[in-house]
C-alpha cells in the first residue's frame, strides 16, 4: 500500500510538472487548491491523468474530504485495491 | 471622448447577417464520434462525456460533413478546407447582411475581416471581392488573432474608421470554422473541452458613418481593456499540425475580478450606470463565463437570455458569437428609441472590448 501510494504521489508530481506547468515542489502535505493552486481545469487534468495511469475511476463523491496530495494518493490507492484485475 | 449627452451623431449598425454551415451534428453525435479517439488514451470516458455535456451546447454546425474530418491530418489539409469553406460562408453572410441593409457590394468602402481559425493570403475579403464585386478602391483590413473578442473589437475598429469617414460604409465580417482547427491527436483535457464547446459560423455587420440617415443603433463609444501578464489564459500554440488550443480555467475568474469595474468605469465616462442599460449583448464564452458576467454585473438571467440560447443552439462561434447575439437583439423588435445597450466580449491577450450602443 505504502509503495503504491508513493507511485501515486510520483504520478501527481509528473502530471503537475509536465501537463500543468507547475514549477514548484509537490509534497504529500501540500493542499491541492491552496499550495498547488489547482483550479477546476487543473483538478480535472490531474484526476484524468491518475485515472489513466492507474485504471480507476474517481467520482465527485470521492472528492469529498480530499484536500492534500496525500489524501488523493490514499484515495487512488484505495480504488486500485478495490478494483479487480491485475496490478498495474 | 464622447459623452452620453453628446449631440454629435455616431456611426450606426445597419444590419447583421448570420450564417451557419450546412452540416449539423448533435452533441451526442459528436460525443459518439469522439469516443473511439478518446479511448486511445483515456480510461474514464464517462468523465469526458460529462465535460462535453456540461458546456450547455446541444449541437454544432460544421463546415464539413462529420465523416470528412478524419482524413484531415496536416495543417495544410485543414487550412485548405478552411479557405474553401470560409469563402463560401463569407459570401453567403455578406450577401445576406447587405440585403438586410438594402445595400450592394459596390456601396462598401471598407471591409474588416476577422478570424482566428484559419490563414489565407490573399485574405478572405480579397477572395470575396472577386466573388461579390466590391469596388476597386475597397479598403481591406484583415485581422487575425484577436480570437473571441474580435467581433466586438472589429465593430469598434470599424466605428473608429467611420468617425474619420462619416459618409462611408464598412463591413465587419467574422468567419470562424473552429471545427477545422481541431487537433484530433491532442487528447489533452483543454482540447477535449474546446472540442465540446466551439462551433462554426459567420456574421457580417453593416456599419455606416454618421451621415447616413438610416435606422439602427448608434455606436456611441467603445473601450478596449488589456489584462497584463495573462498570455497563457487562452490562445493557440502554433504547431506543425495547426492550432493547438491554450485554455485555462482562469477566464471566469478574470471576468469576476475585472468586468464589473471595467463596465462601470466605461459607463461612468458617458454619464451612465448599469441600471441604464436595457440590452446586454454578451459573447457566449461558455456557461461559466456567462455566469460570471451575470454575477459580476448583477444581471438577472433574462438579461443574457440570447447569449445562453445561442450557446445552446450553436456553441461558441468565437468572434462571430457576439455578433449573432447583436443581430438577434436588433431583430427582436424589443429595443426602443433611446434604449442603451452594451456589447461585450473577451479574448486572448487576455483582453476585453466594450461597445456602447444607443437605439
Amino acid at each position: 500500500m505504502a509503495e503504491l501510494e508513493g507511485e501515486v504521489v510520483a504520478e501527481i508530481r509528473r502530471i503537475l510538472g509536465e501537463e500543468l506547468e507547475w514549477k514548484g515542489a509537490v509534497e504529500p502535505a501540500h493542499d491541492l487548491l491552496k499550495d498547488l493552486q489547482l483550479d477546476s481545469l487543473g483538478i480535472t487534468v490531474l484526476a484524468v491523468g491518475l485515472e489513466n495511469r492507474f485504471r480507476v475511476k474517481l467520482s465527485e463523491e470521492d472528492a469529498v474530504g480530499v484536500l492534500t496530495v496525500a489524501d488523493l494518493a490514499r484515495l487512488v490507492t484505495q480504488r486500485v485495491v478495490e478494483t479487480p484485475g491485475e496490478r498495474r | 471622448m464622447h459623452s452620453a449627452s453628446s449631440p454629435s451623431p455616431s456611426p450606426l449598425v445597419r444590419a447583421v447577417g448570420r450564417a451557419l454551415p450546412p452540416h449539423y451534428a448533435t452533441q451526442e453525435q459528436l460525443i459518439s464520434a469522439f469516443r473511439e479517439l478518446w479511448a486511445r488514451k483515456h480510461f474514464n470516458l464517462e468523465r469526458l462525456e460529462d465535460l462535453h455535456r456540461a458546456v450547455n451546447v446541444s449541437g454544432r454546425f460544421l463546415a464539413l460533413p462529420i465523416n470528412e474530418y478524419h482524413p484531415l491530418v496536416s495543417f495544410q489539409q485543414r487550412n485548405d478546407a478552411w479557405v474553401r469553406s470560409a469563402v463560401e460562408l463569407g459570401e453567403k453572410v455578406v450577401r445576406q447582411a447587405l440585403d438586410k441593409a438594402g445595400l450592394t457590394p459596390r456601396d462598401v468602402d471598407h471591409v474588416f475581416f476577422v478570424t482566428v481559425t484559419g490563414l489565407a493570403v490573399p485574405s478572405i475579403e480579397a477572395r470575396l471581392a472577386n466573388r461579390l464585386g466590391f469596388r476597386e478602391d475597397l479598403r481591406r483590413t484583415p485581422i487575425f488573432g484577436l480570437g473571441c473578442v474580435a467581433g466586438a473589437a472589429g465593430v469598434a475598429r470599424a466605428v473608429d474608421y467611420l468617425r474619420a469617414w462619416p459618409g462611408h460604409t464598412a463591413l465587419v465580417v467574422a468567419v470562424e470554422l473552429c471545427s477545422l482547427t481541431l487537433q484530433r491527436e491532442d487528447l489533452s483535457i483543454p482540447n477535449i473541452i474546446a472540442s465540446g464547446l466551439f462551433g462554426d459560423g459567420a456574421a457580417c455587420v453593416v456599419l455606416q458613418g454618421s451621415e447616413a440617415g438610416a435606422p439602427g443603433p448608434r455606436v456611441v463609444a467603445s473601450r478596449a481593456v488589456f489584462y497584463p501578464d495573462t498570455e497563457r489564459v487562452m490562445g493557440w500554440d502554433i504547431v506543425d499540425s495547426g492550432f493547438k488550443v491554450v485554455l485555462s480555467a482562469k477566464v471566469p475568474q478574470l471576468v469576476r475580478d475585472n468586468v464589473r469595474a471595467n463596465v462601470d468605469g466605461f459607463l461612468a465616462a458617458h454619464g451612465l450606470k448599469r441600471s441604464d442599460i436595457r440590452h446586454w449583448v454578451a459573447h457566449t464564452g461558455g456557461p461559466k463565463v456567462l455566469q460570471a458576467f451575470e454575477e459580476s454585473l448583477e444581471l438577472p438571467r433574462e438579461s443574457l437570455a440570447r447569449s445562453w440560447a445561442s450557446l445552446q443552439e450553436v456553441g461558441n462561434l468565437s468572434s462571430a458569437s457576439v455578433l449573432f447575439v447583436l443581430g438577434e437583439t436588433m431583430e427582436s423588435q424589443e429595443p426602443r428609441p433611446g434604449d442603451w445597450g452594451v456589447m461585450m466580449a473577451m479574448g486572448p491577450g487576455f483582453c476585453a472590448e466594450l461597445v456602447l450602443l444607443r437605439w
